[in-house]
């Protein structure tokens, strides 16, 4: 058995990559799969703080690679998720340490190890980009609904349909007070624009500043709102048909004549 | 010190030969911290206080300098049409007409940060120094080629950070990479103070324990900015805006107007939130 290998990009920064890589891996190896979590972000990582793990590395990505170490031995155990593991980038290198062809080899060998490798990509379509997509069949893309994150999406979902990957989207940090007051784009303004499948939807919650400084996915902290938002993301990409959640409380008059959907 | 002399007796437009301009990077490592948002409301504050501004967008194949400052309807040429000779410098450059002293250089849309020559980048950064007293660089995320072409040509840098730990730790790789020759500053932004108080938001002392900066500004998260970045129309504009006035004040430090510490955004109280007033 080979495990899905699914690369979560951008094009712009700070859309939340790496959280979502984070909690959609923490969702998946809640329900019972074996997940491995990619940092492809050489010299600039960032997933071993959002997952509180930064203190365990003792070898990283650049060093499987490079012949120093076993791969086993670069994968650090999630302490609360035993099905989770983080390979981790080096932090004192730079993209260019190792290749495409490279990082596809290491994804390969992942895949065997596992059901589900996901990649988190870094910001920007250079090098560190062409490395994280290299190994991975599939793709999420991870945006926010503001036309400087939609214009890069879209340029990203660009390249990655020229090399065949299967493309679908997470809008991020979605504030639905701004979406019906007229300040932001609303889900069906961004799917519409970027016309790609639609995975999930997660809105803007200042728990995830907190949780994400504590090295605590906030997937893991029971009753959170965004953790059954990201079970179900985890579900709809085991091929279930789960219905989007309605985001926000409805205003006073929408509960008096209409119900939510 | 020749610079700030300059700053103080606000330049005038002629013909008389001119002090170089300042050459400013803005950057931070990690993406989505603000350094657009930053580069065109500093712009647009410095142009508006009298000096003559460029901004230039190096984030080829990801440009985004235009939408914030709605004009990405006006861009014809960007940075490599000049670089490879194809239009000159004025033909690329697109005046904000809100603040005539502003110009744009746009990136190019379709071409990769790979085309970019750092040195003939880097030479591009000086022309306009010969004409403009402000060029800011608006760098991409990251630590590649696009970065490598962004600081080349700049004498000093601005470090964006947001209050996380994860900005931290890019923001101080990038203040390693920016070298000693560099004069670096800081601007905290997107700081809210609620959550500073209940301990789970970095403050702006935490963040500066790690990076050591000194503190240009500290810019408050207020949901006006994305309003204004989707409407390209930069909040320095606007009077009433707090996070504008906050820009507005980083500017006069730059220009050496205003020396006074940089304000820590704080919580605004129940009845500060009554009538309108800072608490």
């Amino acid at each position: 058995m080979s495990a899905r290998r699914i690369v979560l990009t951008s094009g712009k920064g700070g859309v939340g990559k790496t959280t979502t890589t984070a909690n959609l891996g923490a969702a998946l190896a809640k329900s019972g799969k074996r997940v491995v979590l990619v940092d492809a972000d050489i010299g600039l990582r960032n997933l071993d703080l959002v997952l509180g793990v930064e203190k365990r590395i003792v070898f990283d990505l650049v060093e499987v690679v490079e012949g120093r170490c076993q791969l086993r031995q670069a994968l650090i155990k999630d302490k609360r998720l035993e099905n989770l593991s983080i390979l981790p980038a080096a932090q004192t290198r730079d993209k260019t340490a190792i290749s495409e062809l490279q990082m596809a080899e290491v994804i390969q060998q992942l895949a065997a190890l596992c059901d589900y490798v996901l990649i988190d990509c870094p910001a920007g379509i250079e090098h560190g980009f062409r490395n994280a997509i290299a190994g991975a069949a599939e793709a999420i893309v991870v945006t926010t609904p503001e036309v400087s994150a939609i214009r890069d999406a879209d340029r990203v979902i660009g390249k990655l349909q020229e090399r065949g990957l299967p493309v679908r989207l997470i809008i991020n940090r979605i504030r639905p007070e701004m979406v019906r007051s007229g300040d932001m784009l609303g889900v069906d303004d961004v799917t519409e624009i970027l016309s790609a499948e639609l995975l999930g939807i997660v809105p803007d919650d200042e728990e995830v500043i907190d949780t994400t400084n504590r090295g605590e996915p906030i997937a893991l902290i029971a009753e959170s709102r965004l953790g059954a938002i990201y079970a179900k993301i985890a579900r709809r990409l085991e091929g279930e048909l789960v219905p989007f959640t309605v985001l926000g409380a409805p205003s006073f008059f929408e509960r008096l004549f209409r119900k939510a959907g | 010190m020749i610079n700030q002399v300059v700053q103080d007796e606000v330049p005038v437009a002629g013909d008389l030969p001119r002090v170089r301009g300042r050459a400013i990077v803005v950057t931070s490592g990690k993406g989505g911290v603000g350094k657009t948002t930053t580069t065109a409301n500093l712009g647009t504050a410095l142009a508006a206080l009298g000096a003559s501004v460029v901004l230039v967008d190096a984030d080829v194949g990801l440009r985004n300098l235009d939408i914030v400052l709605g004009l990405e309807a006006r861009v014809r040429h960007h940075v490599l049409d000049v670089l490879e000779g194809l239009v000159t410098l004025d033909d690329a450059l697109v005046t904000d007409k809100r603040v005539p002293k502003l110009r744009l250089l746009a990136a190019a849309q379709t071409r990769e940060k790979d085309d970019v020559d750092t040195v003939a980048f880097r030479d591009l950064i000086g022309t306009l120094r010969d004409r403009f007293d402000y060029v800011l660089i608006d760098c991409p995320a990251g630590i590649e080629k696009g970065f490598v072409n962004a600081i080349a040509g700049a004498d000093e840098a601005i470090v964006v950070c947001t209050p996380e730990v994860a900005a931290v730790r890019d923001a101080d790789r990038v203040v390693g990479l920016l070298g000693d020759d560099r004069k670096v500053e800081l601007i905290v932004n997107r700081l809210r103070p609620a959550l500073v108080r209940k301990g789970k938001m970095l403050s702006v002392e935490d963040v500066n324990d790690i990076l050591h900066l000194p503190l240009l500004g500290v810019i408050a998260d207020a949901p006006d900015v994305i309003v204004s970045t989707n409407r390209g129309q930069p909040v320095a504009l606007d009077p009433a805006s707090e996070v504008g006035e906050s820009y507005r004040a980083i500017a006069r430090r730059i220009t050496g107007q205003d020396r006074a510490a940089p304000e820590v955004p704080r919580e605004k109280t129940f009845f500060g939130k009554l009538f309108g007033g800072r608490s």
